[in-house]
């Protein structure tokens, strides 16, 4: 065996769920902060509204790693909703390459400090996609037996309390019994989907052991490795870029950020202000003209009417004395109530 | 950190400036001294709780004196002038809803930080003294969170206290004493909200910054304990210094809750109910989230009555801090791993779990008030 | 073990240079190593496993000195000096100064008496420097916490409005007040009424006239167990919420508080709940064209024995 190598037995020996946990909780935690970066300016921007299950959403994102694919699922496959907005997807989508990112970070770490062994060349982008099918498949069961137990055990927990030895227990001792009693259940009921959960991503993760080679060295000196890689080859660069993304999230969060409060009380809102459409002069000023012109011509053609009556009618004038002089005010009346109107 | 002997080409300005001061003040070494603390077994992510609770302080101090600049602590103007600056003032909703996330966020860290001093056993010798003084600044992070619900004197803000100031009445003795101080006079009225002003705006910040002083001060003369497992060797290869390792961390975190309290402030809003009023109405009183496992408690019936009320309200809890207090005297085992104490351990989990059991309960119990 | 610096070096066989430099263990915080400058072939950093005794003023050497000059040469650039880190706990440990660097005390300091009689003085000086303003600033902080009882009659309404007998009927009212600086205001008040039956006045007084007190113990009204009104503060005795007059699935129509769900019957006696005492019944006059009057009085909160606080 080569130099350095110190009991394969140690490794085995590390168990399938002690193995996910560690990985998982550091990955989780690492990609967080940025995660947590946007989905701040998706919230300043309106574009997500979380409705009350911040835990749920807050739970769903930090573990996106896992879940990216089973939220989509549950949301309509199960009908379960952690909020609204369209901001929620982007934000899981931009959780795939943060997520990638840190699960390389993380594994060179922990495979180099731990399990002395070489990690593997892309190693982020395998154990991400195999831990994504995972909680693709295993999330909605989990959140089905859980979820059913819970309201079982809910339900159980009311009736209990119908019988007749328990009816007198007062209000407060007794949600607190029946919070106890079904909580208790739902808790180890989770805690076992979830350890089953971990045992099968530990069993990735071991897949993924078997692959890597082990690593010479002292113990000193695998820890600078996994320590110095976190430096940066071109400093300058990086810091540079760091900080330009930073300033122009920042600038945008500025921009989108409401001036006044997204949740008015009743005694302050804003009244609706209906802009009024702009008065534009030059095009009142064509439209009249236009019935002006429309209203002459009508006036043109009823005189030429008359005057064609007129000599009609001079052939019946000794009937017809009072018709001419009520249509020539008739004619003239429209004319003066349009031009009232601007 | 070798101090390289100065070379052919002249000092920078900025290097003269520089040294300019050391030669005064003893900079280098003062710098040295305070960031090169080397921390065994290397920087923690555990150990990140109380910087980011010093951040949380300074930035409800910062929001908290840009809050002074428009509001106005008397009963006819507190009310207007908080809406004021939630509905008309720029920003405001947003600086106001992050002071009131931050004290949210401020108890949870409080929570976390004792835990983790909790779970490592490092209240024990020779830290003692810090676990002490930690005890004292978290009794006044409750302090704060108390007396600044008061403030928007909205009906929540003037129900919450008077129901929490009549508990405090209950202790024998100085209970009357205690209370009638407190509100100003025998009710709560304008005397009320200018003695919680004054009480959450000088006294207790300056007691908290001396306190804080102190804590650091006591931390830094005892030294980091470190983790409670770990082979020497582990321990001297993983060593880095307090500057920039464990500070780079420590910023991290506070950055995560720094962005955590604006999400926050994005999803929930401050939003006052009416003006108080002498009657409650149909209003149910309740106090802060963190104090509503006590609330709960109170609604038992093995604590009603007058004496039940004191001791499930004062006694219990004060027995508690007492105890908390005792701790270092009482356990004297020098074993730290948390995994070989299994009482401190068993109880630290029955402690929180009651907590956490009665928060919801009085969560749900909110709807058989009827 | 702890070599002085300065202190000579021998090794097993001959005497090979003196100690310059010390070096600790930041963790166990003990002497580590040793750095000896031989005498003109530089310097050697020795265990202290090699050290077999330490005195004052010399250190020997299990090992021969042609092993102490195979070890490699000293590397100072791996170090760094005790001011440049900050170890805990560090000068308790350390004892490898061969000597003691001293300043002279001033001759005034020398007396002992003097020095004791300043001491003392100090003390006493700032100890009563604070306590002239210790009274006052009581007395300052105490002013609004004791106030004199409010004793004036009230009009709240007329009885006309209780339309059934021992139902609990609210009665709202403005009381006018005037706190501190604060120009007269008006507060919202509310009581409730009951016209009672004699099975009900007789729980409420118990065969005795009802009587009501000053600060100072002096009586300022009875209530006459004859008349059917009862005015009932508005205020739960358990913690001062406002209460209701609600009716509950099992004990019918009663007065319930939302707060802590105490519960408590038309004569105002406790059925369930966290209320140390009953009701408080305030004074009240009805004349004979049914208009109410009351001497608004609030009572502590949550104790058994009723103490008016206004």
């Amino acid at each position: 065996m080569p130099a350095g190598y110190d009991g394969m037995t140690e490794q085995e020996a590390l168990s399938p769920v002690k193995l996910a946990l560690q990985l998982l909780w550091f990955t989780f935690w690492t990609g967080f902060p940025i995660k947590l970066a946007f989905a701040l300016l998706f919230l300043a921007m309106g574009l997500i509204n979380f409705e009350a299950r911040i835990g749920l959403a807050f739970l769903m994102i930090l573990a996106s790693p896992v879940t990216v694919f089973a939220l989509p699922i549950l949301m309509i496959g199960l009908d379960s909703h952690i909020g609204e907005g369209v901001g929620i997807g982007l934000l899981f989508l931009l959780c795939i390459p943060i997520d990638i990112w840190a699960y390389g970070v993380v594994a060179k770490t922990y495979f180099l400090d731990r399990l002395r062994l070489e990690p593997p060349e892309g190693i982020g982008l395998s154990l991400w996609m195999k831990t994504a099918v995972v909680g693709a498949l295993y999330l909605p069961i989990l959140w089905l037996v859980v979820g059913f137990t819970t309201e079982t055990a809910i339900s159980f927990a009311h009736s209990l309390f119908e019988i007749d030895f328990l009816k007198g227990v007062p209000v407060a001792e007794r949600i607190g019994a029946q919070l106890v009693l079904w909580g208790t259940i739902a808790t180890v009921v989770l805690l076992v989907m979830l350890l089953v959960g971990l045992w099968l991503i530990g069993r990735v993760i071991q897949n993924a052991m078997k692959r890597a080679q082990p690593v010479s060295g002292s113990y000193q000196g695998r820890v600078m490795r996994w320590d110095l890689m976190r430096v940066p080859a071109d400093q300058g660069l990086m810091l540079t870029a760091f900080a330009g993304t930073g300033i122009v999230l920042s600038i945008l969060f500025w921009s989108a950020l409401p001036a006044t409060t997204p949740r008015p009380h009743d005694c302050c809102k804003k009244p609706e202000v209906k802009t009024q459409p702009p008065y534009k002069a030059i095009d009142a000023l064509n439209k009249d003209e236009k019935v002006i012109v429309q209203l002459t011509a009508q006036l043109e053609a009823l005189e030429k009417k008359k005057a064609e009556e007129e000599t009609q009618g001079k052939s019946k004038r000794k009937g017809n004395a009072g018709k001419e002089p009520a249509k020539a005010p008739s004619a003239s009346a429209p004319i003066q109530s349009e031009s009232k109107k601007p | 950190m070798q101090q390289s002997s100065s070379t052919s080409t002249q000092p920078t300005a900025l290097e003269k400036v520089i040294s300019f001061i050391d030669e005064r003040v003893g900079l280098k070494t003062l710098q040295a001294k305070m960031l090169n603390e080397p921390v065994p077994g290397g920087s923690r992510w555990a150990y990140i709780f109380g910087s980011i609770l010093l951040f949380i302080f300074i930035m409800q101090a910062v929001t908290g004196i840009l809050l002074m600049f428009y509001y106005v602590p008397t009963a006819d103007h507190a009310y207007a002038s908080t809406q004021y600056i939630i509905h008309d003032v720029d920003y405001g909703w947003f600086l106001l809803s992050y002071h009131f996330w931050g004290s949210t966020a401020m108890v949870v860290c409080v929570f976390a930080h004792m835990s983790q001093v909790f779970l490592w056993g490092a209240y024990k010798k020779p830290r003692e003294l810090i676990w002490l003084v930690g005890l004292a600044l978290f009794g006044l992070v409750m302090g704060f969170g108390f007396t600044g619900y008061l403030l928007p004197w909205d009906q929540r803000a003037y129900w919450a206290t008077t129901v929490g100031v009549e508990i405090m009445d209950k202790t024998p003795i100085v209970g009357d004493f205690m209370a009638r101080f407190l509100k100003g006079g025998p009710t709560p009225g304008q005397m009320t909200l200018s003695r919680f002003f004054v009480i959450h705006v000088m006294i207790l910040p300056a007691t908290l910054m001396g306190l804080a002083g102190l804590h650091l001060f006591l931390f830094r003369k005892a030294g980091a304990a470190g983790p409670f497992r770990g082979s020497v060797e582990e321990l001297k290869v993983k060593t880095d210094y307090f500057f920039p390792r464990q500070v780079w961390k420590d910023i991290v975190g506070m950055v995560t809750v720094f962005l955590a309290i604006c999400a926050m402030a994005f999803w929930e809003p401050v939003v006052l109910l009416e003006e108080a009023t002498p009657d409650p109405g149909d209003y149910h009183p309740e106090p802060e989230w963190y104090f509503l496992f006590l609330f709960q408690m109170l609604r038992l019936k093995i604590f009603a009555g007058e004496f039940g009320q004191f001791l499930g309200a004062v006694a219990l809890p004060g027995a508690f801090m007492a105890f908390l207090a005792a701790l270092p005297f009482i356990d004297r085992d020098p074993e730290r791993n948390i995994f070989k104490r299994p009482i401190a351990l068993i109880g630290w989990i029955v402690v929180m779990a009651t907590i956490l059991i009665f928060t919801v309960s009085s969560i749900i119990n909110r709807e058989f008030l009827d | 073990m702890q070599p002085k610096l300065k202190s000579k070096v021998r090794a097993a066989d001959r005497e090979i240079g003196e100690v310059t430099r010390v070096i600790m263990d930041p963790l166990s915080r003990e002497v580590s190593h040793i750095v000896v400058s031989l005498n003109g072939s530089g310097e050697r950093q020795v265990a202290m496993v090699h050290v077999q005794s330490v005195s004052d003023h010399l250190v020997e050497l299990r090992s021969a000195a042609s092993e102490i000059l195979a070890l490699p040469p000293f590397k100072r650039d791996d170090f760094v000096t005790i001011h440049e880190v900050e170890i805990a706990h560090l000068e308790e440990n350390i004892h490898v100064a061969p000597g003691e660097v001293l300043v002279p005390l001033p001759e005034l300091e020398k007396s002992v008496k003097r020095r004791t009689f300043f001491m003392n003085f100090t003390h006493a000086i700032g100890f009563l420097i604070g306590l002239p303003i210790a009274y006052p600033v009581l007395r300052y902080l105490m002013k609004p916490m004791y106030q004199p009882f409010d004793n004036r009659w009230l009009k709240i309404g007329n009885v006309g409005k209780i339309k059934q007998e021992d139902v609990g009927v609210q009665f709202k009212y403005r009381k006018q007040v005037k706190e501190a600086y604060l120009p007269e205001a008006d507060i919202e008040k509310n009581v409730w009424i009951l016209k009672a039956t004699s099975p009900v006045l007789e729980k409420v007084y118990q065969g005795k006239d009802m009587e009501f007190r000053d600060a100072d113990g002096k009586t300022v009204w009875l209530n006459k167990k004859e008349v059917p009104y009862i005015a009932f503060s508005g205020k739960c005795p358990h913690l001062g919420c406002g209460y209701k007059w609600r009716k509950h699935k099992l004990l019918g129509q009663v007065f319930l508080c939302p707060c802590h769900l105490s519960i408590y019957d038309a004569a105002g006696k406790v059925l369930d709940g966290p209320a140390p005492r009953p009701l408080d019944a305030l004074p009240i006059k009805v004349s004979a064209g049914g208009d109410v009057q009351i001497v608004d009085m609030e009572f502590k909160a949550g104790t058994k024995a009723q103490i008016r606080i206004v």
